[in-house]
This record gives structure tokens, C-alpha cells and sequence, in this order.
């Protein structure tokens, strides 16, 4: 056991460490590309709506590993080639961005109209019921659904391995090329996905119970 | 005072998170192609190799992490002379070799990967490194009686297990083996657990890549002995394997080619080569990369 773990475990931390780089990267890239693509898919305007649709349908109807495969193996030919793992938080980040999308503007609708009513009755601007009103009420319903899409990132890293890159699935596979300890080797590898999905889990839950509180105080 | 000593301990948490996912030194260095290759690694004196991992052609030793194997030993042996000190090893998928030297993601494909025409269209080859014969790896006692693609082809109920992008899917279908008893893993020890697992009958490989997951599994598996090679237009094949280049890179691939030709066979070669399992009887002979291509391409 201590000798298994001696022989795999530094390798599969090297791994893990790609692997969190993914999801960090990914993740802060999602944020962004989800808040904007989200709000423009409410947009009056149709020059901020059409190429929010645009993304939005593309990412999330096309297979993410053909998507990576494009970016990393077709792109070069069209002069642009980035390496691995700005490839990967890219991909990574687009896709999971195209899904958060969809949550912010489903929280923003999901806001009674009445709310919008109350603040231009109060004089307010569009902007400013928007950040003031709208989004203080919508982030709390957001939450729940951007956790689930956080630990399915760090999933989705695993088809990374398919770049080069040696994230925490390849590091395995490597290690598993050279003693075919296939069942450990996977059960050890499982158990820190789980682990770290737990993490964040965990450290979304604290996120949605500071907010809660502090609309509580509000 | 006890929230400020959370926040501090949170805070540092957090930078010591970033300081260590933050990418070092050269893990973000783009890649750059085209142009005059050779040119480029003689400057940089680095020649960067794709692999897949398979033993004993290329792969990684996980005790020491250094690139080791029948191409990477012989690559540095000849990039050295060619004014080329150092290899970096980029490690892939064995199906994803070709299109990966094609964008530019390395320089030279350094996985004993065999000579053909399919191969040829795509990447421009070495004069060939070795040459070697097939196998199967059954379960102990080869309950189904499976002495080669012939005996598997003849028996209804057995499945054949082959690596994605690797040669013995074209032997199984040339030897009429069909789709619906052919299954594709991913990579050699996947196909090697399906054997264990009973997922498939018989795993195709060469006869070194047997050898060497063999003497690694402690699962009851074994060696189809006697093994007959697929004969295929007439001839029994044998698997050629050389270094794969950009078709571009045809002075590139020519001035490897040369050096080539002075170190193959010669004592220390074989001496670099022979903890691999290859020898005198692995040499590739008087073979070459254009007979093996066919017509209109080498």
C-alpha cells in the first residue's frame, strides 16, 4: 500500500496540479463570458443578442472533445496555434461559459416583473434597477446551478488528456502503462476527483449561505 | 480579532493555491513551425519528440521521468550528431501522433511507429529503425484455440482487441476479420485489461509490445504460441518501424536519414537498443522507407 502510493502518488499530484489549473482558469474565463453572454441574451439591442445566441448555441451544441480537437489539432493550419493548456482553459471555459450563460438569464427572468415596474415607478434607470434591483435578487438563485456547472468543469478536464496535456486522468493512464495497477490506480484517481469535488462543493455552499446572510442583514 | 486571523489564513491559503498552479517557466511556450526545422532545433538545440507511451518504443520511466525506448535512445544518438543536444519528449495518444506533428504541436514522431503507404500520404518517413513480427495475448491456456488473425477470423464467437490508430486494425480487416468482432481501445493497457476482463478474445500487438505488458501484468494471460504472422497480398508481413517528419520537411528528414544510414546496425546501436528487447534480429536490412510506401510517395 505505502509502496503503491509512493510509486504513483507524486506523479498523480504533478497531474492534479494541470488539473486544477484547468478548472481555476476555465472557471474565471466561465464567469465572465456567462455574466456577459447572459445579460446580452436580454439585450434589447440585436447586435448584443445575435452573437450572444450565437456563442451560446454553438458551445453547448457541439461535442466539447471535437471542439478541443479543433482548437488544438485544426487551428495551427489557420495560423493560430496556442499551447496546450491556454488551448484547454480556453475550450474549457467557452463551454462551460455557453451553460452559465443560460443560468444568468434564467435567474434574471426569473425575477418577478413587478420589480422592474417598482423601479422605474421610483425613477430608477435600466441600468440601474438591473445592478441594483435585479441582479442583488437573481445572484442568490444563480448560485446553486453555477456549483453544479463548477465540479462538472473539473470533470471536463479529464478530456484534456486527449491535448497532451497530463492532467490527473492522464498522469493515471501513464502510471497505469507502466505496472498496469489498473484497478487502484483508478479507484486512488477517482477518490481525489471526489475530494476535490467536495472542496468545492463545500466552498460554494459557504458562498451561497455569506450571501444569504448578508441579504438577511440587508 | 478571531474573524481577521480566518481571514489571514483564508487569504494565504489562496496565494499559496495560485503560486502553485501558476504556470512555470516554459509550460506556456507556443510552438512554432514550418519554416526551415532543422534550422531552428540546431539553434535552439532542442528537437522536440512525440511519443505515445507504449514499451518498449517510447515511453515514459516513471521511476526516473525521463523519455526513454527504441526511438527517443536512437533520436538522441542521432540529433547529437546532427547538432542537436537535447530532445524534449511531448507525449500523446497514439492516434493523435500524426495530426499533432502536422500542426506543429513537435518536430518529429519518435514512437517506432510502422512504415505505411496509409502513413506515407500523410507524414514523410525515416529509413526504418527495426522490423518485427506480430502476436496475440489471450488468456492462459488460449481456450479458444487462437494462433493468429486466421484462427481468429475462423471462429465465430472470438472478438479482437487493437489500439486506436495502431497497424493491427488494418491487418484484421485485410485478413477479413469483421468490424463487428473488432473492438478499438484506446491504448495497449486498456486492450490488455479487456483480455482479463473478457471483453475481447485476443489482443493484436507486436510482438515486442507483448512481451513487454506481459512481464508487467500479473493478470493470467499469455503469449498465443505458436503464432502464425497475417499474410497479406501473398507475403507474411512484418511491421517496419522509423521516425515520422512534417512533409515539408524533406532536407530535414533527409539529413536524419543519413546519419541514420551510419548508425543502424553498427555495435553501439545495437548496444543502445538491446535493454528494449531489439537486436541483431530486429534489424530492418537493406529496407526502405520508399519500398515501403509504394508508388508516388517515400
Amino acid at each position: 500500500m505505502i509502496e503503491f502510493l509512493q510509486t504513483h502518488l507524486p506523479a498523480l499530484v504533478g497531474g492534479l496540479r494541470v488539473t486544477l489549473q484547468l478548472t481555476v482558469g476555465g472557471a474565471l474565463l466561465a464567469l465572465l463570458l456567462a455574466t456577459v453572454a447572459g445579460l446580452a441574451r436580454r439585450s434589447p439591442s440585436r447586435w448584443l443578442r445575435w452573437p450572444a445566441n450565437v456563442y451560446v448555441e454553438a458551445f453547448r451544441g457541439t461535442s466539447a472533445l471535437v471542439q478541443l480537437f479543433w482548437f488544438y489539432f485544426a487551428l495551427p493550419f489557420f495560423g493560430l496555434s496556442m499551447p496546450a493548456l491556454v488551448t484547454g482553459v480556453l475550450v474549457l471555459g467557452l463551454n462551460s461559459g455557453a451553460y452559465g450563460a443560460e443560468v444568468v438569464r434564467s435567474a434574471i427572468a426569473n425575477v418577478p416583473r413587478g420589480q422592474w415596474e417598482a423601479g422605474r415607478a421610483l425613477n430608477l434607470g435600466e441600468r440601474q434597477i438591473l445592478f441594483r434591483v435585479i441582479l442583488p435578487q437573481a445572484l442568490p438563485m444563480m448560485l446553486p446551478p453555477a456549483g453544479n456547472l463548477l465540479i462538472e468543469l473539473l470533470k471536463n478536464t479529464a478530456l484534456v488528456s486527449l491535448i497532451t496535456l497530463s492532467e490527473l486522468t492522464f498522469t493515471a493512464q501513464v502510471q497505469r502503462a507502466a505496472t498496469l495497477d489498473t484497478v487502484p490506480l483508478f479507484a486512488l484517481t477517482l477518490l481525489i476527483y471526489f475530494l476535490v469535488a467536495q472542496v468545492l462543493a463545500v466552498g460554494m455552499r459557504s458562498v451561497e449561505a455569506r450571501i444569504a446572510r448578508r441579504r438577511g442583514r440587508a | 480579532m478571531l474573524q481577521k486571523l480566518r481571514f489571514a489564513a483564508g487569504a494565504l491559503a489562496i496565494v499559496l493555491l495560485v503560486a502553485w498552479l501558476w504556470p512555470r517557466p516554459g509550460e506556456l511556450d507556443g510552438e512554432t513551425s514550418g519554416g526551415d526545422t532543422l534550422a531552428r532545433i540546431r539553434a535552439s538545440g532542442v528537437v522536440r519528440v512525440g511519443f505515445a507511451n507504449e514499451a518498449p518504443y517510447a515511453f515514459v520511466d516513471t521511476a526516473t521521468g525521463h523519455l526513454t525506448g527504441e526511438a527517443p535512445e536512437l533520436a538522441r544518438l542521432i540529433f547529437r550528431q546532427l547538432g542537436v543536444p537535447e530532445i524534449e519528449g511531448v507525449l500523446t495518444e497514439f492516434g493523435s501522433l500524426i495530426p499533432a506533428l502536422k500542426a506543429g504541436r513537435f518536430d518529429v514522431i519518435a514512437a517506432g511507429m510502422y512504415i505505411t503507404p496509409a502513413r506515407c500520404r500523410e507524414v514523410l518517413f525515416s529509413d526504418p529503425t527495426y522490423a518485427i513480427g506480430e502476436a496475440f495475448i489471450v488468456p492462459d491456456g488460449n481456450p479458444l484455440g487462437l494462433h493468429g488473425y486466421r484462427d481468429l477470423r475462423d471462429t465465430p464467437e472470438a472478438v479482437l482487441g487493437v489500439v486506436t490508430g495502431a497497424i493491427q486494425l488494418r491487418y484484421a480487416r485485410e485478413m477479413g476479420i469483421p468490424d463487428a468482432r473488432i473492438r478499438i481501445f484506446p491504448d495497449a493497457p486498456s486492450a490488455v485489461d479487456g483480455v482479463a476482463a473478457g471483453r475481447v478474445s485476443a489482443y493484436a500487438g507486436t510482438s515486442l509490445t507483448v512481451n513487454d505488458l506481459l512481464s508487467k501484468t500479473d493478470a493470467p494471460l499469455a503469449r498465443a504460441e505458436p503464432f502464425e504472422d497475417p499474410v497479406i497480398d501473398g507475403k507474411p508481413v512484418k511491421g517496419f518501424g522509423a521516425f515520422g517528419f512534417r512533409r515539408n520537411d524533406r532536407t530535414f528528414r533527409d539529413a536524419f536519414n543519413q546519419v541514420l544510414k551510419a548508425t543502424i546496425g553498427t555495435p553501439q546501436h545495437l548496444e543502445l537498443v538491446e535493454p528494449f528487447g531489439f537486436g541483431e534480429n530486429t534489424l530492418p536490412g537493406d529496407v526502405t522507407a520508399a519500398q515501403l510506401c509504394g508508388a508516388g510517395h517515400d
